[in-house]
């Protein structure tokens, strides 16, 4: 009785926005409490619905229902809603952060003015694309709202990109920014729809009940599905800022917290990840695929932890950390799904077995990005927190904070603790579901051995740079902005940080009370299900896991982390600079200057861009126009000589023209005749 | 006499009547000249919109024929039909005319010739649309020709007659090369059937049946004639020019539906007409389209004109319809048609936000300009939205323009082997929506210019409101709901696919 309403879920925060952007000046908050209201309802929906999806007669199959929109050629494009365990799960915690978050901005923008309308009228829009990203039946209209999306996200970082408070450098950063975000973007969305291109010839429809149906699979052609499975990988690697597309998630920055909460942490960078979790039985029908999906993860979760390590921009820290985290979701998915691939392939008893120990994969990247969206959003908006109130993003200008911040410092210890992977904390289990099924994946191929290890080695870095932030911010003697912070933030903000660290500490729990269902992945011969959990299987996961030694390998590896960032930004006994030879270090520079990538995608956008269109510019004013001026000029100096019977440009153009012509005419007709004759 | 034969010769007339009214408005009396058009461009469009509910079904009720010049060897009708494929242009003629009108209300400059160009041209553009005898559809072809002429030349900027003629020698030249094709479908018709039947109906039957070497020569011709129009590269220079100086009414009307004559001659004429012309110089067609649409993107890219920007950017634009009509395929045809009413909406909106940008800020050189959304924030949203559908977002009207077309490219190529070409529109759709956000970024956000005197500097004013925002809902309203287009469309890609 509620599934049959899901497309209100995205239609509701559509409506705040149409509200908000015509009317919301008038309303008290300019619109903020519409804002809030529309997410809240939207939640309650969601939650109605997964609870009556999760207890119905049709779990685990998907309940889908669409109408005709248009047709491209013969092909029927549709508009519907898709609902599965996978998206009651994403509806559910989007939905959910997305209300703290709206509630926290009361506080945190408050001093916007006028400018409020706007910011609660765009998270809105950005509302309506990822609930209708979670809820579309289809590729194509999934596409849509991933754009609406990517609006957003651009609207949204450059919200200062004007009239910034902190002047003219600023707001040219912001600029700036929004404009590197949309178009790195946009190079994985130009990949996405050659991709749709693909699966859209091959399937005739890109409706998910036709692409996930295994009798269409299997009669499409292989090639052309892993070449289009590539493609949309391309997407995923932009919007989730993956290698090497993954610069533009720190620039992007420059938009308010609560944007870098909600957008860049919580949510639209996750879209990347559902999308390869929703395309899963597409993607698992070649484990080169797989391959390169798990090789791309693990490459940028190891990538930008380093990044992050000697960085002091607070927010800089974050994003760079949920781009690490965002990598270890895809290095799960993909070394799960390398395993099904594999099975797929091989058959009988031993294929089977790969495909349980594979689809492990699938909970462990699913399972991850619930978790990472409650600590990450968390870190966020506790890191939005200190800089309401201190008035930097400069971890070096902060310290001490802890006294006069009780409630936040508390709030991010538990959110980094989580990150960290500190024991029966959130991020624990699923990072450790996440490194567990690299290492299994490591048996079929060394790759993933290789993978498992700089996996490894980025827990520690995590632990460490996280640490490293805490300490530099909440401990130590007072920075220079501590002594004059204005103290905690108001209830406003507080209130959602408390409930948040409530879900980055219990969340991971939630998977061992039968939500399992809503992560799992499986195959049978007529179908993939997802969603189709078996409730208590986890259990015997979790048995495994305190079992393997690994995992205490882990454990330790973070602790150790702590540690060293304790000793190095707490105690103070241990010497950063002794590491680095006090910044002089080839390495340093090269963390600090983000591998230079910045400047890479300067050359390239040179090289490819602004580069060939100076030629072009030249080409087209000085080849072509300079031909035709010095044509007409030859044609009229000529006959002026000649003749002097000038009389006004247009006669003579004229004059010209019909002599032109033809010339023009008859050469054409000789040569078409030739040509025809052939 | 029933109504719907009326119906098509009111759309003609009623334009007429108006610049015939706004000539005689000189003096004193010149400011009420824009009332005068209004009311007349707005019943035009009042019975367009008429036609396109009543005809829905069957577009032939309207047909209606007057002899011109009927002796035993020549017959020229002055003969007036539509279709699924010109209502669409009718629609975007009346619609725009209309809109034009309201946003340049505050135009005082000889007020009344200004708007008798404007009703000439919607005249002639209406004639194009609707001619359904080719000699006929010449004359109209011409009549368009001079009115944008006397618009640049007189109400343009500083080069304006430096760009006004040689917008009328490559239109002119290009139209004489036209001429010829047209005369020589006469004499074929002649040496046929014995008198030279300009009708289409008559030719529609001669056409296809023709010689191969016939069709490729008189396709070339006719071809040629429409891709200077269109424009495509390499001739294509005439329509930077003619945009930067034309006004901004000039422009709106040039790109939204005056560049929609050259590939509408080309569906009209040349598909329907030759088939086996088509089908031989269809990767001719094709790499004139790939190339115009990557070209055009590039040298968006070097401009530092906002106005020669969008300018370039709708020879890629029309680039893609080209490439559209290449593939000869049903889904190619009708999204190429579907783009070219989408770009018709959307490059109105791109001139009318870039001409305001010159009359309100007094430059339009991006590296002059810079944080105008704090000061103008209408202006900025407009200009945001225009771009944004320009560079094909989902959800607007451009990306159904966009996506599908491709589609339909990428299938033909598929088909023949050669999928690397996609590559092309990949670029393009990269490129175009680089150049627009590099130039939002230059001209709307960061600091606040200094470099410029923003002190008088004010938003738009309501009738370019009015303007603006109708045409913001239209590019939306397609975008949800690009039915409304196609329904049009459809029947009438089934109907030349079957003559393919």
């Amino acid at each position: 009785m509620f599934i049959e309403y899901t497309w209100l879920v995205p239609l509701i925060p559509m409506l705040c926005f149409l509200i908000v952007g015509l009317l919301g000046r008038k309303t008290p908050e300019k619109g903020g409490y519409i804002a809030i209201a529309g997410a809240l309802l939207s939640f309650i929906i969601s939650a109605l619905i997964a609870y009556e999806y999760l207890t119905g007669d049709a779990y685990p199959e998907p309940v889908t229902s669409q109408i005709a929109w248009f047709a491209i050629g013969d092909f029927e494009i549709n508009l519907g809603y898709y609902v599965d365990g996978l998206t009651c799960m994403m509806m559910l915690f989007s939905s959910f952060i997305s209300t703290l978050i709206f509630i926290y901005s009361i506080g945190y923008m408050h001093a916007e003015g006028a400018r409020k309308t706007r910011y609660y009228a765009e998270v809105s829009l950005f509302l309506t694309g990822m609930l209708g990203l979670i809820v579309s039946s289809n590729f194509l209209e999934m596409f849509i709202f991933w754009e609406v999306m990517g609006l957003c996200s651009y609207l949204l970082i450059g919200f200062w990109s004007f009239r910034h408070n902190d002047g003219d450098a600023a707001s040219a950063n912001a600029a700036s920014a929004a404009k590197k975000a949309f178009l790195v973007t946009r190079m994985g969305d130009v990949c996405l729809m050659a991709g749709l291109f693909i699966l859209l010839g091959e399937f005739h429809s890109l409706d998910y009940t036709e692409l996930f149906d295994p009798a269409n699979i299997a009669n499409a052609d292989s090639t052309m599905i892993t070449l289009g499975m590539l493609l949309v990988f391309g997407g995923v690697i932009g919007k989730s800022a993956q290698f090497p597309l993954h610069d533009w998630l720190p620039d992007a920055m420059a938009g308010p917290t609560t944007v870098s909460s909600l957008i860049h942490a919580a949510t639209m960078v996750k879209a990347g990840v559902y999308l390869v979790a929703r395309g899963y039985p597409l993607f698992i029908q070649d484990p080169e695929v797989m391959l390169f999906v798990g090789i791309i993860g693990g490459v940028t979760a190891f990538f930008a932890a380093t990044m992050a390590l000697n960085n002091y921009n607070i927010k800089k820290v974050l994003a760079f950390s949920t781009v690490s985290q965002l990598g270890y979701m895809i290095l799960a998915l993909g070394a799960g799904g390398y395993l099904v691939a594999l099975g797929m392939d091989m058959g009988g008893a031993e294929g089977t077995a790969l495909i349980a120990a594979g689809t492990a994969g699938f909970t462990a990247g699913c399972f991850h990005m619930m978790n990472h969206a409650f600590f990450k959003a968390l870190l966020f908006m506790c890191s939005g927190s200190v800089i309401h109130s201190v008035g930097t993003e400069d971890m070096r200008l902060m310290g001490g904070l802890g006294k006069h911040m009780k409630i936040t410092s508390i709030t991010m210890l538990l959110g980094s603790l989580s990150i960290a992977g500190f024991p029966l904390f959130s991020g624990f289990w699923s990072k450790d579901l996440v490194l567990d099924i690299a290492l299994e994946a490591g048996d079929q191929t060394i790759w993933f051995t290789v993978l498992w290890l700089l996996a490894v080695i980025t827990a520690f870095m995590t632990a460490f740079y996280m640490f490293r932030m805490w300490f530099m911010t909440f401990m130590g003697e007072e920075g220079a902005n501590t002594q004059h912070c204005h103290g905690e933030s108001p209830k406003t903000m507080t209130a959602p940080l408390v409930i948040l660290s409530v879900f980055a500490v219990l969340s991971g729990f939630l998977i061992m009370f039968g939500l399992d269902g809503m992560v799992s992945f499986e195959v049978t011969d007529t179908a993939f299900i997802v969603g189709g959990g078996h409730a208590g299987g986890m259990v015997h996961y979790f048995e495994h896991l305190f079992t393997n030694p690994y995992t205490y390998l882990t454990i330790v590896l973070a602790l150790l982390g702590i540690g060293i960032a304790y000793l190095m930004y707490a105690k103070k006994t241990v010497d950063p600079g002794r590491f680095n030879k006090h910044g002089e270090s080839g390495l340093y520079k090269v963390l600090a200057n983000r591998w230079y990538f910045p400047e890479f995608y300067n050359w390239v956008s040179w090289k490819f861009g602004y580069g060939v269109a100076k030629g072009v510019n030249y080409v087209d004013r000085q080849v072509i126009d300079g031909t035709v001026n010095g044509l007409s000029a030859a044609v009229v100096g000529g006959g002026d000589t000649i003749s002097k019977m000038q009389t006004g440009n247009v006669h003579d153009y004229t004059a010209v023209i019909l002599l032109g012509v033809s010339v023009l005419a008859a050469l054409f007709v000789v040569i078409a005749m030739i040509l025809g004759g052939m | 006499m029933s109504i719907e034969s009326l119906i098509l010769p009111l759309l003609i007339v009623i334009p007429l009547i108006g610049a015939v009214a706004t000539l005689f408005m000189g003096g004193e009396k010149q400011k009420y000249a824009k009332w005068v058009a209004g009311v007349f461009s707005g019943i035009t469009l009042i019975v367009t919109l008429y036609m396109m509910y009543a005809g829905f079904e069957d577009w032939t009720v309207f047909t209606v024929g007057y002899d011109w010049i009927d002796t035993s060897s020549v017959h020229i009708g002055f003969d007036l039909m539509v279709d699924g494929l010109s209502v669409l242009m009718i629609f975007l003629t009346a619609l725009l005319t209309l809109l034009v009108v309201v946003f340049s209300s505050a135009e005082s400059d000889r007020a009344n010739y200004f708007h008798t160009l404007l009703m000439a041209m919607e005249v002639g553009l209406m004639g194009v649309f609707m001619a359904a005898d080719y000699f006929l559809f010449y004359v109209m072809w011409e009549v368009t020709l001079i009115p944008m002429y006397f618009l640049i030349s007189w109400y343009g900027g500083p080069r304006r007659h430096y760009a006004a003629i040689k917008f009328f020698i490559y239109t002119h030249v290009a139209s004489l090369v036209m001429l010829i094709g047209i005369f020589a479908m006469g004499w074929e018709c002649m040496a046929v059937t014995g008198t030279m039947d300009f009708g289409f109906d008559t030719m529609a039957e001669i056409m296809p049946a023709t010689s191969q070497a016939f069709q490729v020569a008189v396709f070339a011709l006719l071809f040629f004639g429409f891709m200077v129009k269109m424009p495509s590269v390499p001739f294509h220079t005439w329509l930077p020019d003619a945009h930067v100086e034309a006004p901004t009414a000039g422009s709106v009307i040039l790109a939204g539906v005056m560049l929609k004559m050259g590939s509408y001659g080309i569906i009209r004429i040349c598909l329907e007409c030759f088939p086996e012309g088509a089908a031989y110089w269809q990767w001719v067609i094709i790499a004139i389209g790939l190339i115009s649409m990557v070209y055009g993107a590039y040298a968006c890219i070097a401009q530092t004109d906002l106005k020669k920007m969008v300018a370039f950017s709708s020879i890629s634009h029309m680039g893609m319809v080209m490439v559209g009509i290449g593939c000869l395929s049903d889904i190619g045809i009708t999204f190429a048609i579907f783009q070219m009413f989408a770009h018709g909406l959307i490059s109105a909106m791109l001139f009318m936000v870039c001409g305001f940008t010159g009359h309100a800020v007094g430059t339009r050189e991006m590296p002059l300009l810079g944080g105008l959304a704090g000061r103008m924030p209408i202006y900025a949203t407009f200009m945001m939205i225009a771009f944004m559908a320009s560079l094909g977002l989902p959800g607007l009207v451009g990306f159904w323009g966009e996506f599908p077309l491709v589609y339909g490219f990428y299938e033909f190529i598929k088909a023949e082997g050669v999928m690397w070409l996609l590559v092309f529109c990949l670029l393009t759709l990269m490129l175009t929506a680089g150049y627009y956000i590099w130039a939002m970024q230059k001209t709307l956000f960061g600091p606040e210019t200094k470099k410029i005197d923003l002190e008088h500097v004010h938003d738009i004013s309501k009738p370019e409101f009015v303007a603006l925002a109708v045409l913001a809902v239209l590019v939306a309203l397609f975008g949800v709901w690009p039915d409304a287009a196609l329904s049009f469309i459809d029947p009438y890609v089934d109907f030349l696919v079957g003559v393919l």
